[in-house]
């Protein structure tokens, strides 16, 4: 079984290969490689081909819902942006902070840090407040490619930061372990990591730093910051309505959520949205990262059809214990980059189990790998956040100049997060904290 | 340009045809319905609903089968299908529904507990949609389901569940397990008010024992055993013992923690005067490091890497080239089940259930799962309940 399984893999990987060496899109490239998995598998026994296009059409709605939220947070922040809030809360931020640039970066850190812990997405961090974040950092002199890095680190640290982090979610779901006993085990590391990346990456001004507004464009006539805020209010009251009282509040979903908080700052605007168009080129935005998400979930669909996802997570858990450890920081962000939050499941899951039974402290364990996966957010094929962070933050040059440029926070972070799995018992009292 | 158009066409084209030769298996699934055939024993069929109206209509309404004894006594419920890819609880249930006879005391079995999870299918992890058991008259068709309910009769899910009453966070997904949305609201979520209809049924008919039969991976630390709270253990630990002893299997007694919300096996004995039980078979499909997700390795529980990870002594059940197939995992849970029943009559007299006609594991193991099951196509108009 394992020689077929290589196989198919070898033809997955060559399919990718063939189509990146095509100069066809990274998606176009990822859909190939699961086609020709797929025929590898069915001409070698599994899936039949007459399954082929359930598998693939299956796969492709896996991540439904997270497409949806791209798609209606991109929007809400299109009309927040296009009705000129952006540009007005951009101007209010650097008069107020001036020239005190400390207090300016880590102000900025937390505003990214808290949408992606309410929600468990760094995506939504970035499609919220990435574009004013991105520019008030512009205009504090840090270039592009430091303003994506900055963004990239902290929106992943947002996603794994309490009270919702979905790759924990995903494991104590998967290895019955309650939810509980985070808060502290993965809050501490993550405001300590976060303020060590925009220290490290924002203190140095670059040529153009500025303090105040300077020729940022004028925000529309009868803007004010009611008319900002107000959007925001609604999509956060929605969110906090349900965590405060959860049995009297309907589940509306984020991306309903996102939709009426759009739809309120469509109605406040004080210039008129034509809101049809603005739809349009939120999609045509996205399409490539929609494509991406499309096709992540086909790939797993044929991976686990296949075996191809079973052998991965075979060598992994095979793996020697201490090689093991030493492979952990290349394996789990790899994984994401591959899987997104599927490789929580596929290596995560086992991994806990292994690591409870020979005497680690599970919930620190999963803290610790929760630090580690979102790193993996900036790798390719589907290096979402990272994608995102270079659109949001207008960086135009290549993809691993930025990546390099976040080097640094992601050595400290790989750092924090094994210590937190290889002490995790002694760490076992940021759980008793949190209860 | 107008190349360009013919182009883009044609590849709408293709997609549309892609989305309709691989969804309409996807829909026919959905709707397809699996017949049971109502045994010896069977003396009533319910609805879910009838305990739960907010159900009526739905698809996650689901049969209730009532086997009314011949004698009076104590009252058990069986449910099977709380997790749609779990087929060994399902299959406990359908066998005792199609063979038991009840003596003393009555059951209440629900062979499609979340009965939308088992007309969802689980994006990205390549399940099949269908599982077929030979029978000595031919294979009888089973829909393979999910873990959780569908998205299309329980929809959007929340960014975190909270659960009703306790207020633990649990994973944004756990809003569609009935595993986890114990005990349930009238008016809750569509799960909350499946797990709602069951407790009902547990208050209101006055339910003695309350058997959540499931399947779990070879992994997974609490596989193979009877997971019981305080009040339930004594009887777990009789149980277990007994089966060791006179059948020769383990399933070892694992307590029901305290601190972990929503599972059956806490909150039926917190909320009723029931004692709650979740048997947990090992099914080696639901493993991460295996290979191809097919029928077969479903069936006979063979895979090679969990073969070598026994060997470096990483799965928590004894794995050797038997694998574990669905007669040991089906005869299992109702090897267990029964002598819960057993042991339950013997500490309480007053209250006796006495079931006749369910195989036990030894049966299952040299007959097969399909020896226990009915033909649909010969049973006596009216016998026949499609769920």
């Amino acid at each position: 079984m394992t020689t077929e399984i290589l196989i198919i893999l070898a033809v997955m990987v060559a399919a990718y290969v063939a189509a990146k060496a095509a100069r066809l899109a990274v998606e176009i490239a990822m859909f190939a490689a699961a086609l020709a998995g797929g025929l590898a598998g069915s001409v070698l026994g599994t899936p039949p081909f007459g399954e082929l296009a359930r598998h693939l059409v299956e796969g492709s709605i896996t991540y439904l819902d997270v497409m949806l939220v791209f798609f209606t947070a991109t929007f809400f922040m299109a009309v927040v942006n296009e009705s000129g809030g952006v540009v007005y809360a951009v101007r209010a931020t650097l008069r107020v902070f001036g020239r005190r640039r400390v207090p300016a970066l880590l102000a900025l850190m937390v505003i990214v840090l808290i949408p992606g812990a309410l929600t468990g997405a760094g995506s939504v961090s970035l499609l919220v407040v990435g574009a004013p974040v991105a520019m008030a950092l512009g205009r504090m002199g840090l270039p592009p490619k430091r303003v994506a890095a900055i963004l990239f680190i902290v929106a992943g640290l947002s996603a794994a930061a309490p009270p919702v982090n979905i790759w924990a979610m995903i494991l104590c779901a998967g290895t019955a372990i309650p939810y509980v006993g985070f808060e502290f085990t993965l809050g501490i590391p993550v405001l300590i990591l976060g303020a060590f990346t925009v220290l490290v990456l924002g203190l140095r001004k670059g040529p153009g730093a500025a303090s105040g507004p300077g020729e940022l464009p004028e925000p529309p006539q009868g803007m004010t910051w009611w008319r900002v805020l107000v959007p925001f209010l609604v999509f956060f009251g929605l969110v906090a309505a349900y965590r405060v009282r959860p049995f009297a509040t309907p589940i509306f979903g984020l991306a309903l959520e996102f939709t009426l908080a759009a739809l309120a700052a469509i109605l406040i605007s004080p210039k008129r949205i034509a809101v049809a168009a603005l739809a349009r080129d939120t999609v045509k935005r996205l399409l490539p990262l929609l494509a991406t998400t499309v096709v992540v979930g086909m790939l797993q669909q044929i991976m686990t059809a296949t075996g191809v996802r079973g052998l991965v997570s075979f060598a992994a858990i095979s793996t020697p214990l201490v090689l093991l450890f030493l492979l952990l920081p290349v394996i789990i962000p790899f994984s994401e980059g591959v899987l997104t939050y599927g490789a929580a499941a596929i290596l995560g899951i086992p991994l806990i189990w292994f690591l409870d039974s020979i005497g680690f402290h599970a919930t620190v364990v999963i803290a610790g790998l929760s630090l580690l996966w979102p790193l993996g957010d900036g790798l390719p094929p589907t290096a979402l956040i990272g994608r995102l962070s270079a659109m949001v933050s207008g960086y135009q040059g290549p993809y691993r100049d930025f990546l390099k440029a976040a080097w640094l926070p992601w050595l400290v972070i790989t750092a924090a997060a094994m210590a937190m799995i290889l002490f995790s018992t002694k760490l076992a009292f940021l759980v008793k904290w949190s209860m | 340009m107008r190349r360009d158009r013919a182009l883009k066409l044609l590849l709408a084209a293709v997609l549309a045809g892609l989305v309709l030769w691989g969804g309409l298996p996807l829909r026919r699934h959905r709707h397809f319905g699996v017949p049971i055939v109502k045994g010896p024993g069977v003396t009533e069929v319910r609805k879910l609903s009838d305990y739960s109206p907010g159900l009526e209509g739905t698809m996650a309404d689901t049969s209730v089968f009532v086997l009314q004894g011949r004698e009076p006594g104590g009252k058990a419920l069986i449910m099977g299908n709380t997790h749609s890819n779990e087929p060994e609880g399902m299959l406990a249930a359908l066998i005792v529904i199609e063979n038991a006879v009840v003596e003393k005391g009555t059951l209440f079995v629900i062979p499609f507990f979340n009965n939308s999870g088992s007309r969802n299918t689980r994006p990205g992890d390549g399940y099949p949609l269908y599982f077929d058991v030979a029978t000595d008259w031919g294979a009888r068709r089973f829909r393979f389901g999910n873990r959780d309910a569908s998205p299309l009769d329980q929809w959007p899910d929340p960014d975190v569940y909270i659960h009703y009453p306790e207020r633990q966070l649990l994973s944004y997904i756990d809003v569609r397990n009935t595993n986890r949305t114990w005990p349930g609201r009238a008016g809750g979520p569509l799960m909350e008010r499946v797990t709602f209809g069951a407790m009902e049924l547990i208050r209101r008919e006055g339910v003695d024992i309350a058997v959540d039969v499931h399947g779990a991976e070879t992994m997974f630390p609490v596989t193979n055993c009877i997971v019981a709270p305080e009040k339930s253990v004594k009887i777990a630990t009789l149980a277990s013992m007994t089966v060791k002893a006179a059948e020769g299997f383990e399933s070892h007694v694992e307590p029901s923690p305290a601190g972990f919300r929503g599972l059956s096996h806490r909150e039926i004995g917190d909320h009723s005067e029931a004692m709650p039980f979740l048997l947990e078979a090992p099914i080696p499909f639901l493993d991460q490091p295996t290979g191809p997700k097919t029928v077969r390795l479903l069936l006979d529980g063979k895979d090679p890497f969990l073969l070598s990870l026994s060997k470096k002594k990483k799965l928590f059940v004894p794995y050797d080239e038997d694998g574990w197939p669905l007669e040991k995992r089906v005869g299992q849970n109702l090897s267990v089940t029964l002598e819960i029943f057993r042991q339950f009559t013997k500490r309480t007299a007053a209250r006796p259930i006495d079931v006749r006609g369910v195989p036990r594991y030894a049966d299952v193991v040299a007959s097969g799962v399909g020896r226990f099951l009915a033909d649909p196509s010969k049973a006596a108009p009216g016998a026949v309940v499609v769920n």
